[in-house]
């Protein structure tokens, strides 16, 4: 088998040493790099944000348990994608950790193709994901040059208002929401409202049925 | 086993014992019997009777009628009696002179006596119960009794005498005779010669003539001495019946047992007789006078004259019934069938069986081990019901904590599935990555070792799982071994600690630095232990998650036995379900089924421990059982 062209590590949370163990050693042996943690808490606390990859987490654990690490980690700096292991899942939780985002749920007797499938989606996934965060980031860098009544006049821009409405509904004069839409073009650099409509999706700001 | 094996002993001495007391009850009657002779009376007014006989005697009749007589007048009369005995001799002394002689003596000898009573026993010669009693002691009362067929002279009557007449019970031997040999046809009658023997003869041609089809043929022209050789060839279907012969055709004196124990070598035909002194002699028998009866009867007769009453307010009895009675060798000789016999017969000479003479102290002693026959039968029945129905109990008991069991593995049958999972996907998963290292040009051969070492270890504890859920499966009966209790509480905490991870219940075991072994059911103790722990899990389902803690504790107790404690932090038992928590069936939960804890409570009362529960001061229940400590000594 050809080394992973994924990067990123495999964070493994297991509190059986065994299977710990023996899944590190599987994926090691697949060429991804592993870090083994024996209980959430541990894993929790080394996470940081620079740490790549993805994790892959027994969901039956004394302390937290594979449910509370997924709620715990998707409220981090670092929301890792997570595929579930269990001995045995019920439904419920199965549907539970899919609906919160788990990238795959998996049984520990499955097989190793549909382990290294799993590792090698959510490592997609998470590249993908950061790659997404830091464009927002740096979108949300660019929004933050905006004045606060240059934002309002983006919201209302964004939902398609032409000018004269949004004079009314902030009631200041046409040529103050022309200025507005000028400075903040320039200020964010995009060409049209089309351009303009995707980059405020992309960074998250404000949802279109939201109101300004 | 104990008391059945007393009972038997018992069972046998008992007779022993009623044996004893009724030979000491017998022996002393007979004394009593010999003893009636003797003083122990008031001797200051002897009474004074003159006994007369017409015979000698050894007559045979007369030894045994002046026994009965004596002895039933001595038993009845509280003073004490002088008997004065006369013998006549008649049979032997027929001259009349003889009489007059013995007539004088008599007066001669008693004049100065003062005699109380006459008693006769006449044999036919009223003579000498009238006019000599008469002549000579005209104020002293008279008895007789006598057996013939002679009527009573008027003059006695008037005398004022009393007495008791035997008759021949000819009617009653007649039909003996036909009862025991129906297909008689002929009765040869013997007889003799004197008047009393002729009034005999008399009677019994009266009575025969009665008898349809049956010929009676009497001989008595013929002498005694003849006899023999005339019964020897008399065809079947004949008897003799032997009538009285006090003198026989040629003059000569006899009595009936004389005669009949010359007949019975030659007879070639049963013999019956009317006297019962006759009966020994190898004759059958008949409805004969019985001596000592008479002689009683006498006796009783006297005794009220001597007590005053007149003789003349006495009415002369006259009895006609006489005894059947036969010899049981002459039965059987002639092949005469017994149960043909009247019921009142007196069979003698039946050789003395253990029954005749023990026949009451047989009966107690069969009806005394009858009894305990049933008695031990009934007990032993009692104990095999109980047996049996103990058998069964235990039956339903193991069968019960299987069903138990098989619901706790129900329990735990998803945190089991999960704890074989893990060493089996930890098997596959160092099998997988096995494969990949092999596929490289250089294997690292060192890790593929690991690997294999990890798989075998995983592999064992996939095979401990299995063997514990087998274990906990099989149904079986308590065994008690000494066995490790640390090492059965970890086991059993480690079976139940998946479930607990599931129910985010942490469980801690503390155990002391040195616990002894205990004597107890390994798989038994497991159940308990679980059924305790997945109980307390249950109880805590509404507390907190932080607080879900659970804490098996082992400690030893003073009194060589070990407590071991499961203490939870639920919500604890109310108050008033404290007492009923054994109760078989009673139950808190809602899908409990009751029978959890009254199982845990035979299972731990089986192994001579206790099982409590009570409420924690703090938070929660604690259930406390206690085990005996294997070896104490050591």
């Amino acid at each position: 088998m050809s080394s992973s062209p994924e990067s990123g590590t495999v964070f493994i949370v297991d509190d059986d040493a065994s299977f710990l163990k023996s899944s590190s050693r599987l994926l090691r042996a697949s060429g991804y790099a592993v870090k083994a943690f024996e209980s959430v808490q541990a894993f929790l606390d080394q996470l940081a944000p620079e740490m790549t990859g993805c994790v892959l987490a027994d969901l039956q654990m004394p302390g937290m348990n594979g449910l509370e690490l997924q709620q715990s980690l998707a409220k981090s700096i670092n929301p890792l994608p997570v595929v579930f292991l269990s001995a045995q899942g019920d439904i419920p939780t199965t549907v539970q950790a899919m609906r919160r985002g788990a990238e795959d749920f998996l049984t520990k007797l499955g097989s190793k193709e549909q382990l290294l499938d799993a590792v090698k989606r959510a490592l997609a996934r998470d590249a993908q994901e950061r790659n997404q965060r830091g464009r927002r980031r740096d979108l949300q860098a660019r929004f933050a040059a905006l004045s606060p009544r240059e934002l309002e006049v983006l919201g209302h821009v964004v939902r398609g208002r032409l000018n004269k409405q949004i004079a009314d509904e902030l009631h200041i004069n046409l040529r103050t929401v022309k200025l507005h839409r000028t400075n903040l073009t320039r200020k964010l650099a995009v060409p049209s409202v089309a351009e303009l409509t995707r980059l405020v999706e992309e960074a998250g700001l404000f949802r279109p049925d939201q109101q300004p | 086993m104990n008391r059945f094996q007393n009972i038997f002993p018992a069972a046998i001495r008992l007779p022993g014992m009623f044996l004893l007391l009724i030979l000491a009850l017998t022996g002393s009657g007979m004394r009593d019997g010999f003893a009636q002779s003797a003083p122990a009376r008031d001797d200051a007014h002897p009474k004074r009777v003159l006994v007369l006989f017409n015979d000698a005697r050894d007559t045979s009749g007369n030894i045994t009628l002046q026994q009965a007589f004596q002895t039933e007048l001595q038993r009845l009369a509280t003073n004490r009696i002088d008997f004065f005995e006369e013998y006549l001799y008649a049979r032997h002394f027929t001259d009349p002179a003889h009489f007059q002689l013995f007539q004088n003596y008599l007066g001669r000898k008693y004049a100065g006596q003062n005699l109380d009573l006459i008693v006769v026993f006449p044999a036919g010669d009223y003579a000498l119960a009238g006019a000599l009693p008469a002549a000579l002691f005209p104020d002293v009362p008279v008895v007789f009794v006598t057996a013939n067929e002679l009527e009573v002279p008027y003059a006695i009557s008037k005398l004022g005498v009393t007495g008791i007449i035997q008759r021949f019970d000819i009617r009653g031997t007649l039909g003996l005779i036909l009862r025991l040999q129906p297909d008689t046809r002929r009765v040869v009658v013997v007889g003799g010669t004197s008047e009393s023997d002729r009034a005999s003869l008399g009677r019994i041609q009266e009575i025969a003539q009665g008898l349809e089809g049956i010929e009676i043929d009497f001989w008595t022209n013929r002498p005694v001495a003849e006899l023999p050789a005339a019964v020897k060839s008399l065809p079947p279907g004949t008897v003799i019946l032997l009538s009285t012969i006090q003198r026989d055709a040629g003059g000569q004196p006899y009595f009936m047992s004389q005669v009949a124990q010359l007949l019975v070598p030659s007879a070639s035909v049963p013999i019956y007789v009317l006297g019962g002194l006759a009966v020994g002699s190898g004759v059958v028998g008949g409805v004969v006078v019985d001596s000592e009866k008479l002689g009683a009867h006498g006796g009783q007769l006297a005794f009220r004259v001597l007590g005053g009453v007149k003789p003349e307010s006495l009415p002369i009895e006259v009895e006609t019934k006489g005894t059947p009675m036969v010899d049981w060798r002459a039965l059987r000789r002639w092949h005469l069938n017994e149960s043909r016999l009247p019921a009142d017969c007196v069979v003698r000479y039946r050789p003395v069986t253990l029954w005749d003479q023990h026949r009451d102290l047989i009966l107690i002693s069969l009806a005394v081990f009858l009894a305990q026959a049933v008695t031990i039968t009934g007990l032993l029945a009692q104990r095999k019901r109980r047996r049996h129905a103990e058998a069964e109990m235990l039956n339903q008991q193991t069968e019960l904590a299987h069903v138990s069991r098989v619901s706790t593995m129900g329990q735990l049958a998803s945190s089991l599935a999960h704890e074989l999972s893990q060493p089996l996907g930890a098997i596959l998963k160092n099998a997988e990555a096995a494969e990949i290292f092999l596929q490289h040009e250089k294997p690292d051969l060192e890790e593929i070792r690991a690997i294999l070492a990890d798989i075998r270890k995983d592999d064992q504890r996939a095979g401990n799982v299995i063997a514990r859920m087998r274990s906990l499966l099989k149904r079986r009966s308590v065994e008690l071994i000494s066995l490790d209790l640390g090492e059965l509480l970890r086991d059993t905490v480690t079976l139940a600690e998946s479930d607990a991870r599931a129910r985010l219940v942490t469980i801690s075991l503390q155990l002391p630095v040195k616990l002894p072994d205990v004597r107890g059911d390994r798989v038994h103790l497991q159940q308990v232990l679980l059924n305790l722990i997945l109980n307390a899990m249950d109880a805590m389902a509404g507390t907190a998650k932080a607080e879900r803690h659970l804490t098996v504790r082992a400690e030893l107790l003073p009194d060589e036995y070990v407590q071991v404690s499961v203490s939870d932090c639920g919500t604890g038992i109310p108050p008033d379900k404290l007492a009923r928590l054994f109760e078989p069936f009673f139950t808190t939960k809602p899908d409990g089924m009751g029978m959890g804890l009254p199982i845990s409570q035979t299972i731990i009362e089986a192994h001579g421990g206790t099982i409590r529960a009570v409420n924690n001061a703090t938070q929660g229940a604690v259930f406390k059982f206690t085990l005996k400590v294997a070896d104490p000594s050591s």
